[in-house]
This record gives structure tokens, sequence and C-alpha cells, in this order.
């Protein structure tokens, strides 16, 4: 400390007095004592330290349309469909599912590259309406998990598409279709997965 | 007269530059501790929440209707959905308005069935339109109780509604 010298903490303290030969030493500021100071800060410092989580939740926006009645028509051909099966699978196919166009297996890690093949094919780009379909016993840790792919997926196909130049010289704007409908046991493709295995 | 010599008595160390940080760090924390809320403490649940990809929006604070779909801890064959409101103040017009049975009028996080649940929902629009909605399920729970959750929400007009997710690490 500067101009220390007055032993832990109490500054010396000179004489006064007419014979005091001692130079009277010039007091510039003062000192402390920080311990005291120090330990409580210390402590609160390390109970908020333990006791915060930084992690907050973070979250995936859904928007649902709403109740349409009216039937919309759709071809067969710019259909992209992805079920999620009782047991936690999951199976594509594209168009409708037929005994020649069975529903295939697919693992999670493989799906964002389908998804971004499927949505790029040319005859289709940009038109393709994917459909989640999901049985009523699947792990919702899974419906999460796809539609988070298929998130992920997005950023290349939009990345792609804007590449391509429309009518008017601008660049080209996604538009995404997608749908979420519950998957019965008495679908055609419920049924036809169950044939295949 | 040779000087005396001052005894040593230990050291001194400056420890102004260390308490600066200290309490630097310490009004950080305090500042941006959050402390459970009144429903959080109510909840007989955890919940593990799945995981997506990280992403720059947080679950906002402010007139968040959450909706749980949870296991309960004690009883594992006890999945419910449970209601809680981030506004205090709407809170109780909300309870009101939707006829919560007396025994909750105290209680943040209520357990609902379907029927009191989209009552919730129609009275939280009633009282604040621009409430946000989340939907914060554990990982374990089969989609039929989302779809459910999903479609009172349709049916009560919330269109829009989130998600909560916990941040996927990398390489999982």
């Amino acid at each position: 400390m500067a101009g220390g010298g007055g032993g832990l903490s109490k500054p010396e303290r000179a004489k006064r007095g007419k014979h005091s030969k001692r130079k009277k030493k010039k007091r510039i500021g003062f000192h402390l004592d920080m311990t005291p100071l120090v330990d409580i800060t210390f402590l609160l410092l390390t109970f908020f330290m333990f006791t915060t989580t930084m992690l907050k939740p973070q979250i995936m926006e859904m928007r649902i349309p709403p109740e349409r009645y009216e039937k919309v028509e759709v071809r067969e051909s710019e259909l992209f469909s992805i079920l999620l099966m009782p047991d936690n699978k999951i199976y594509w196919y594209a168009g409708m599912a037929k005994p020649d166009n069975l529903p295939e297996e697919i693992p999670l890690n493989k799906l964002r590259a389908l998804a971004e093949q499927q949505n790029l094919k040319p005859n289709v780009r940009n038109r393709l309406i994917t459909v989640l379909k999901i049985a009523d016993q699947a792990k919702y840790d899974k419906v999460v998990q796809i539609l988070d792919e298929l998130n992920l997926a997005e950023i290349n196909i939009t990345d792609q598409l804007s590449k391509d130049l429309d009518a008017d010289g601008q660049p080209v704007k996604r538009q995404r279709k997608f749908t979420i409908a519950p998957l019965s046991e008495n679908d055609d493709d419920f049924k036809l997965i169950q044939g295949v295995k | 007269m040779p000087k005396v010599r001052k005894k040593r008595m230990g050291f001194v160390i400056d420890m102004t530059p260390l308490v600066d940080i200290t309490f630097l760090l310490l009004t950080f924390l305090m500042f941006t501790a959050k402390f459970k809320s009144e429903a959080e403490n109510e909840q007989q649940f955890t919940i593990k929440r799945p995981y997506a990809t990280p992403d720059t929006t947080k679950l906002p604070e402010r007139d968040l209707a959450v909706i749980s779909v949870a296991i309960d801890d004690k009883n594992p064959l006890d999945t419910s959905f449970y209601f809680s409101l981030t506004n205090i103040n709407d809170k109780e017009k909300v309870w009101e308005l939707a006829e919560v049975p007396a025994e909750f009028s105290n209680v943040s996080l209520v357990k609902v069935d379907s029927l009191m649940l989209s009552k919730l929902i129609r009275s939280t629009l009633a009282v604040r339109n621009t409430t946000k909605f989340a939907l914060d399920a554990d990982k374990e729970i089969p989609f039929k109780w989302i779809s459910q959750a999903m479609d009172i929400m349709r049916l009560q007009r919330a269109f829009v509604f989130n998600f909560v997710t916990e941040k996927r690490k990398a390489g999982e």
C-alpha cells in the first residue's frame, strides 16, 4: 500500500508536539480494511453463481391455420409425406402410398438431406407440400426433432431457391407448405407399412 | 539514536481491484437472477423438454400463458394438462371468467381437463388478446396430448403458439 508502514491497518500517527523531530508525513487518502467487505461480497457472489441458471428455455414457433371445411385439391405429385409410427420409426413416401410406391424407413439424421432433395426436385420446386402424419402414440420428443430437422432443411432450400429468378428478375421467395395430420391405423399408408414389416 | 525497527506484522495486499471485479460480477448476477415463480413453486412435476437447434428466440416472460403437459412425479400414470399465467393481474380475471373452482382460486398452476383448458384459453384471450401461448410438454408425452392441445387452441382461435424446447447441443 502506498505510504504503508503502519502495521496491518492503522496508519501511523505522527506525534504532535513542539519537540517532535519526526518529519510529518503528508497524508494522502486513507486506508480502509476491506477484508470483511470482500468476505461478504464473495459469499454473495458464490451464492448467486451457484443459484443462477443462465440457460433459458427457448421456443419453436408454430402457426396453425383456422379450421376450414372446404376441400383443397392438391396434385399427387406435389405431396411429400413423412410418417411417424407408434414405435417412433420414421417412414416417408412421395405422392401417394401404393403397393408399388411403398413407404420407406428413414433414420432421423438423414431426414434433412431428404427434405432438401425432395423440395428442390425440378418438377415440384417450391410447390411441394410436406405432410407430417403422426401416430397418437408417438413421442412428442420425436415430433419436435422431426420439425427441427425440417426447419434446418429450410435454410438450404431457401438459399437454393433465392438463386433462381422469377419473371420480374427477383429472387424466388420460398413458399413453405406444411401440414400436420394424425396417423390412424386405418390409413392406407399405415397398413402398407404394417405389410412391409 | 538508531532507528527502532518496527516489527513487521503480516503484509498488506491492495484489494481494490479484486473488490472491483467481485462487485461487478455480483451486481451482474444479482440483476440477472430470476427467482422461481409461484407457478413453478407449486408444480408437482419436472418437465424434461425436447431438444431443438439453438435459436435466438427465447421464451417471452410477459403475458404468457403456459400449457404444460406433464407426468406427475409421484404418480407416473397421472398425465395431465396444467395451465398457468405469468401476468398476475390478469390471472384473477381469467380465473373468474373461466369459473375455476373455488379451491383453485389461489393457485397459479391449475390442473385442468380438456374442457377447463378450452375455457381458460378462451377467457385468457378475452382478458388480453395479445397473450402468447406456450406448450410445454415432457419429451415422453405421447403425441395424442399435443394434438389435443393444438385442437383446443385452434378452436379457441389461438393460432400462434410456441413449443418450449431446450437447446440442442452440437452433434446430437
